[in-house]
């Protein structure tokens, strides 16, 4: 086995165990931790491909915001009754295996999409690429993506609004003046 | 990590050598700081303990290791104790990616019966090609310790703590990120190595299509002259981050006792300590590196002084080895000089309230950093030209 | 070696990490086998601080709505500015191949959003703390 295979199997196992952490584990704050990790797994198998901007962005954006958030919710409120109302019930478990149903599917279907659909032409993008890949990807975002990139802006202000007056709504800690 | 035993082996050292030598610096700057505290304060300081105090790190260290190892009740234990290991990880791994010298070549040799090299070692754990991502990326991290710690410790007040600096270190990360977004583009790269590339040699730059140089050699071609808001800006915000004074809100005694890690005690609060002092260097190392030229000395090259060594009398390989000696010097001149202004605003701003720091960073800082985006944009698109 | 731009030792990474969580362990371990146990163990040493006084709240108390609102405003305009990396990187080049103008104004466009939305917080005095 190369060094790189050996490289990818070891981060695809912690990767994969780490997502295994997240459902198995019971504790929610535990589960988040584990996703954390799972985060910083994805992107250094996105460093095996490569991608070392992308990588960077899932640690700063994901692990590095995204999660936070999550952990600093979870470590605020006192979960056990929602764990156990998630927990117990004929209902809850029908919904769980329907979910894990779907998401096998999902999964599956990704799969088997990628590889009849993806692989000949990436790899030959890929080939063909040469120089600094974090400009290329600027040049390409600047370029064919322009439209979506300036829709994700508005996107992302239209989300902070949708915050702002969520956080409000009932009550909050906004003493209204007006 | 290398081609053969001997460059993995060279790597791995370097790499357990970087992490030891922050660990070893925190000591030194414990007593740089009670020694600099007390000359500010007209006091003595720790000055019993050998030639000057300097042998009390010793002692701060021996007392610390036999300091009773103590969980509350309360807490949860496996948080609680992994909190303090998880706090060296993002300094040093953010750390190790700054460059520290020039890289030394080794010419290819025989030994051991087969033929080994030629190498290249860095004066760094890793050159990385997307350098700033992930510094910033890593040092993000950081948060999940303090969080980890505060809930951990099972207390109200390591909770408020945790949740205050928690999002005190968020807040100014957007601040901190958006400020070298003026130096990303000024070098048009990520990689460190080729922003100190960049800035050797005098001070020079193209306009209007004429070139623009200083009269005298030994003003050099550093960014802080390119991007001085953006300095002051990415140096305000990484006092935030490292939540050092004016910025050290998690750790309010008055009203927050200690902080995130007001149950911490003997080596684990150490640890702390040591996460901390890990911050405060890699903002001293990164403030270097974008705007103060890193490791290269003021008025002449490395390839310059390469040449100068050569003079000496010395051969090519050794004149390289010397050279790096000389660059790393330097770095650690410049290096020490910030992380003494560190230690010096300590003592001399007092702190800031919440909201205040919550304002500075969002309607202040926030804003002013957008500005030098702009600015710097149009500047180098109407220069270009 | 590969050139500077595109390399990133990962294995240099995780070896690192995985040094440091042992070395760190160890640390907590050898502080625990040289300090010891003392002999006081009652039940006002176990307990977490306070001043003085038996702890009154729950650990799990009600706290402001401000800090998930920052932590969520954070995510937004983290992303945003990771969008302006890519566009740092390469706006010399794009300017030197003549392209310089329109990536100007479609990065315009995109800051304007950015300080409109910043504008937006901060009169709506979401960012206010008291």
């Amino acid at each position: 086995m190369t060094a790189d295979a050996f490289l990818f199997w070891f981060l695809a196992l912690i990767t994969i165990g780490g997502a295994s952490l997240v459902i198995l584990m019971k504790n929610p704050i535990y589960s988040a931790l584990a996703l954390v990790f799972t985060m910083c797994g994805i992107a250094a198998l996105f460093v095996t491909l490569d991608a070392f901007f992308v990588a960077g962005v899932q640690i700063i954006v994901y692990a590095g915001a995204v999660m936070v958030l999550f952990v600093m919710v979870l470590m605020l409120f006192d979960l056990k009754h929602e764990v156990e109302a998630f927990s117990k019930g004929r209902i809850t478990g029908a919904i769980k295996l329907a979910t894990a149903g779907l998401l096998a599917g999902l999964v599956m279907g990704a799969i088997f999409y990628s590889s009849t659909a993806v692989d000949t032409v990436i790899t030959k993008q890929l080939a063909a690429a040469s120089g600094d890949p974090s400009k290329q990807l600027g040049m390409r975002l600047f370029t064919q993506h322009i439209f979506a990139f300036e829709a994700l802006g508005i996107l992302l202000l239209v989300v902070a609004v949708g915050a702002v007056a969520l956080a409000r709504s009932k009550g909050g800690t906004h003493h209204d003046q007006r | 990590m290398g081609q053969d035993i001997l460059e993995i082996t060279i790597n791995s050292v370097k790499l357990i050598l970087i992490f030891l030598m922050m660990v070893q610096a925190v000591p030194i700057l414990v007593w740089l700081e009670r020694r600099g505290s007390a000359f500010i304060q007209n006091r003595f300081g720790p000055n019993r303990v050998g030639p000057l105090g300097l042998v009390q790190l010793l002692a701060d260290a021996v007392k610390f290791l036999t300091k009773e190892d103590f969980a509350p009740d309360k807490a949860v234990r496996s948080l609680f104790y992994a909190a303090p290991v998880f706090a060296l990880i993002p300094a040093t791994l953010a750390y190790a990616a700054i460059p520290m010298s020039t890289p030394i070549s080794i010419a290819a040799f025989e030994a051991f019966g087969s033929t080994w090299g030629p190498y290249l070692f860095r004066v760094q754990g890793y050159e990385i090609g997307v350098g700033i991502v992930f510094i910033l990326g890593v040092s993000s991290l950081a948060a999940y310790t303090i969080l980890m710690a505060g809930w951990g410790s099972g207390s109200k007040f390591s909770l408020l703590g945790a949740l205050r600096a928690s999002a005190q270190v968020i807040s100014y990360e957007l601040a901190l990120g958006l400020s070298i977004v003026g130096v990303i583009m000024m070098y048009g790269t990520f990689n460190l190595s080729e922003m100190i590339q960049a800035q050797q040699g005098p001070f020079q730059f193209s306009a209007f299509g004429y070139t623009i140089a200083s009269t005298v050699d030994w003003i050099p071609n550093w960014g802080i002259f390119y991007q001085p808001i953006g300095f002051i800006l990415f140096f305000a915000a990484a006092f935030a981050e490292s939540n050092r004074l004016p910025f050290d809100l998690a750790e309010g005694e008055a009203e927050l006792v200690a902080g995130f890690h007001t149950e911490y005690g003997g080596f684990k609060m150490l640890m702390f300590f040591i996460g901390e002092y890990g911050h405060m260097m890699i903002a001293a190392g990164l403030a270097t590196t974008f705007f103060f030229g890193g490791y290269g000395i003021p008025g002449i090259t490395a390839q310059e002084l390469q040449q100068v060594i050569v003079g000496w009398g010395y051969a090519d390989q050794t004149a390289n080895i010397l050279n790096a000696v000389l660059h790393f010097l330097m770095y650690n001149v410049k290096f020490a000089i910030f992380l003494w202004i560190f230690i010096h605003v300590r003592w001399t701003l007092p702190r800031f309230r919440y909201d205040q720091l919550m304002d500075l960073g969002w309607k202040t800082m926030l804003p002013w950093a957008l500005a030098n985006t702009i600015l710097t944009a149009i500047v180098i698109y109407v220069v270009a030209a | 070696m590969t050139s500077a731009a595109t390399s990133m030792p990962i294995g240099g990474i995780i070896f690192l990490a995985i040094f440091i969580a042992i070395f760190g362990t160890g640390l907590i371990f050898l502080a625990r086998a040289i300090g010891g146990q003392r002999k006081n163990n009652s039940a006002a040493k176990r307990d977490v601080y306070e001043c003085g006084i038996p702890g009154q709240e729950k650990k799990e108390s009600k706290v402001s709505v401000k800090f998930y609102l920052t932590a969520i405003l954070f995510i937004l305009f983290d992303i945003e500015i990771i969008f302006m990396y890519p566009w740092a990187i390469s706006f010399r080049d794009f300017i030197s191949s003549g392209m310089g103008t329109p990536v100007l104004i479609s990065m315009g466009v995109f800051v304007a959003v950015f300080i409109y939305g910043l504008w937006w917080e901060v009169k709506s005095r979401a960012l206010e703390w008291d």
